[in-house]
């Protein structure tokens, strides 16, 4: 990657506009093609609908760090799966430039019959990644992910902090454009959480922009530049961390 | 779309290893099944249909068993490529990969399978002293129109089988009675003159006689026919496409 200019470094990198996301829930709750026919013919196909975003903007330039904090249900996920383009919005527009790397959980994709190796391929690969692109980076991952002495065994003998490290090495093996990280800092000790904290800033050095979700509120204040808070499905308040999450744990304590 | 998947091809055939790989890791069983199946049925067919009811064909056995193979594979193409989109919903929910990837690996993944199968079909051709003809170098073509015609209906189906719990089920019933609406195990011409042309519209005799004929007649089918079930398989494929993209949308929010 050159370095950008101030050009390409002004432009944002991810911009939301009205983004509003719908769910259509059966109000017969019963997905069955049978039920569904004899519906449709009668004419009482009903559905509940299901608001999870309501006219969302965002805009997140390069080398930017944007934490998104809100209650559960309040739409964090749902946000970031329509950022990294899992799900299309119902309405408003989305667009994202360049390559995005969404950890929403870390090792999606693991497959726990295949060996450590095995599953750095199948997950960069499900990352985007070509085979000529992992095999350049797949002895810095095994280095980074502290692992080498296991890389051959299958992962389902892998304790729980040894698969974040192995996803977590795999998805920032790369500098993306956009790095999308769902709760994943809470997994693993202290040591994982800080060498995870200094790759990412390594990541953001080097120009990605980063949305974290997370319940870690002093972590968001002491690593992000804007915060934007999500209730029921709106932006109630973006800016400044320490303004926001003021906020945000007002109304929270208020309850 | 094509481009997409394109860009996805690694991932496309490491999910083929990985499908083939744990279908043949547990033992050498696994592997020789593939093979032995098909020849069961085919034993026990012959033993009823060329014993007991008396079809008037030459080497029934070969007659059987390429109809049991082409029908296998299409019956567990579609029932793979239902279960595939279920089965990766994990994956779906998280990640921005092309959906249409796992059905495709499921279907090719088939092939592979099929290719295996024809061991023993040769070994019979050969035991029988079936005339081998150099048309049988025409089955590439046939195996590539049958895998085609396969993906199209199988991405006609497995959004389907995400939206309704039911149509699983429901394709199996309808592919049992398809089975017996295809010359699969029976000549066409025991089949009554008044229900003839029952059978002889059922696209999936088209493909299958595609298939057949280099092997048990030992000839190219004709030109005619050929075009034919090309324009099927198109037709189907281009259907499948068409309701997979238009449905892409929805499948991770009900995966």
């Amino acid at each position: 990657m050159t370095m950008s200019g101030s050009n390409t470094d002004s432009a944002p990198v991810v911009s939301l506009a009205g983004v509003t996301l719908c769910y259509r829930l059966a109000k017969l709750r019963t997905p069955s093609l049978k039920e569904y026919a004899i519906h449709w013919m009668r004419g009482v196909l009903s559905y509940e609908k299901l608001w999870a975003l309501q006219g969302v903007d965002l805009c997140v330039r390069r080398r930017q760090r944007v934490g998104i904090v809100g209650r559960n249900g309040a739409g964090k996920s749902t946000l970031l799966k329509v950022v990294s383009g899992v799900l299309r919005p119902t309405q408003g527009t989305v667009s994202v430039k360049g390559h995005v790397a969404p950890i929403l959980e870390l090792g999606t994709g693991f497959d726990f019959e295949l060996s450590g190796l095995e599953n750095v391929y199948l997950n960069a690969l499900l990352l985007g990644r070509s085979r000529t692109q992992i095999d350049e980076k797949r002895d810095e991952i095994i280095e980074f992910s502290g692992l080498a002495d296991f890389i051959h065994s299958p992962i389902r003998n892998y304790s729980t902090g040894m698969l974040a490290r192995l996803g977590f090495a795999i998805a920032t093996a790369w500098v993306p454009d956009l790095l999308i990280l769902d709760e994943v800092l809470s997994v693993g000790d202290a040591r994982f959480v800080q060498r995870c904290e200094s790759k990412l800033e390594e990541i953001r050095e080097a120009g990605a922009a980063v949305i974290l979700v997370s319940h870690d509120l002093s972590a968001v204040g002491r690593w992000c530049d804007r915060v934007l808070w999500l209730d029921a499905g709106r932006v109630r308040a973006e800016g400044q961390p320490d303004e926001v999450l003021a906020r945000y744990i007002a109304a929270v304590e208020a309850g | 779309m094509i481009r997409q998947l394109y860009a996805y091809r690694d991932l496309i055939r490491t999910l083929v290893a990985r499908e083939l790989k744990v279908r043949y890791r547990r033992s050498a069983i696994g592997f020789l099944w593939t093979m032995l199946q098909p020849l069961l049925t085919m034993l026990v067919l012959q033993l009823v249909f060329a014993t007991i009811f008396r079809f008037d064909l030459a080497n029934y056995a070969v007659y059987a068993l390429s109809g049991i193979l082409f029908w296998n594979f299409f019956s567990q193409g579609i029932t793979a490529s239902m279960n595939s989109l279920r089965g990766n919903a994990p994956l779906i929910s998280k990640l921005p990969v092309p959906k249409a990837v796992f059905p495709i690996a499921t279907v090719l993944a088939g092939v592979v399978n099929l290719i295996l199968a024809l061991v023993p079909l040769f070994a019979i051709l050969l035991v029988t002293g079936h005339p081998l003809r150099p048309a049988i170098l025409f089955l590439p073509v046939s195996i590539a129109l049958a895998a085609l015609f396969t993906l199209g209906a199988g991405l006609l189906l497995s959004p389907l089988a995400v939206f309704f719990h039911d149509v699983v089920e429901l394709v199996a019933v309808t592919l049992t009675l398809l089975m017996y609406m295809t010359p699969v195990f029976y000549p066409m011409s025991i089949v009554p003159e008044r229900l003839r042309w029952l059978i002889r519209f059922n696209p999936i005799r088209s493909v299958l006689e595609v298939f057949r004929d280099p092997i048990y007649y030992g000839k190219i089918p004709p030109l005619s026919h050929i075009s034919v079930t090309c324009g099927i398989v198109v037709v189907v494929l281009l259907l499948g496409a068409a309701f997979f993209r238009r449905s892409s949308d929805r499948i991770p929010l009900y995966v």
